[in-house]
């Protein structure tokens, strides 16, 4: 299972421009409600910031894994954001972020989430791959370059 | 050295992101080569992106290899760690 799996082309964001953490988990929130609009974005955006108090979901490697628990749906939602500059994020190397695979997760399912989240190491461990989502100029492009990993 | 042990998963959520961001974190400060194994696959300690590979649920066993100068204390604090189930509640 790869990220094309969890990811359609309307969650796909390239060459993104946001300066900090909290704006990024904003923008994760207007995305979420914009697709699902039974999903408040201060709820989403709230989710969101209670996982990050619990510790940094930058993973390393410019990456991060914002997500957050949420009642109402029944599959994840997931989406990604490369931002056109890292972003400092509190991440586990120190190093700031430019690769967000955001994700709202229906609550409980916890062997589906581990699956997910396999997912999304599977893609992401491929360095190449990485480059390419970097170098995306335009939506299409970065959904073109995550359908291509198939 | 090398010392190695076999570790069950407690926690409900399992080796979820932040289990593995926080036994990446406490692997990184050791002096030895951290490697985890479930059935066929391994995962390298201090690599988060690996550990969520393993998709260590609830349940699974784990199996940890620790080598170099501080292998043993490598491998009792992860062992430990596991078993406080990651500071987690459930």
């Amino acid at each position: 299972m790869k990220l094309s799996s969890i990811i359609n082309k309307d969650c796909s964001k390239a060459a993104v421009l946001f300066n900090s953490k909290k704006r990024i988990l904003e923008y994760v929130s207007e995305l979420t409600h914009e697709q699902l609009p039974h999903l408040e974005q201060h709820d989403v955006l709230s989710a969101l910031m209670s996982r990050e108090k619990l510790g940094s979901t930058g993973i390393g490697k410019g990456i991060a894994i914002p997500h957050g628990r949420m009642q109402g749906i029944e599959q994840v939602f997931a989406m990604i954001l490369v931002s056109k500059k890292s972003v400092p994020f509190d991440a586990i190397d120190n190093r700031p972020v430019d690769i967000f695979v955001a994700l709202i997760v229906p609550e409980g399912d916890n062997q589906q989430h581990l699956k997910t989240l396999a997912a999304i190491a599977e893609s992401l461990k491929d360095k190449e791959f990485c480059k390419q989502l970097r170098h995306a100029s335009n939506d299409t492009e970065l959904y073109s370059i995550i359908k291509a990993q198939d | 050295m090398c010392y190695e042990d076999t570790f069950l998963i407690q926690n409900k959520c399992g080796l979820h992101a932040r289990a593995a961001t926080v036994l990446a974190q406490l692997a990184i400060k050791f002096d030895a080569k951290i490697t985890l194994y479930q059935d066929d696959r391994e995962a390298a300690g201090d690599s988060v992106l690996a550990l969520l590979l393993l998709e260590s649920s609830q349940g699974k066993y784990v199996r940890i290899k620790c080598e170099g100068p501080d292998a043993q204390s490598a491998l009792n604090a992860i062992g430990t760690l596991i078993e406080q189930k990651f500071h987690e509640q459930e």
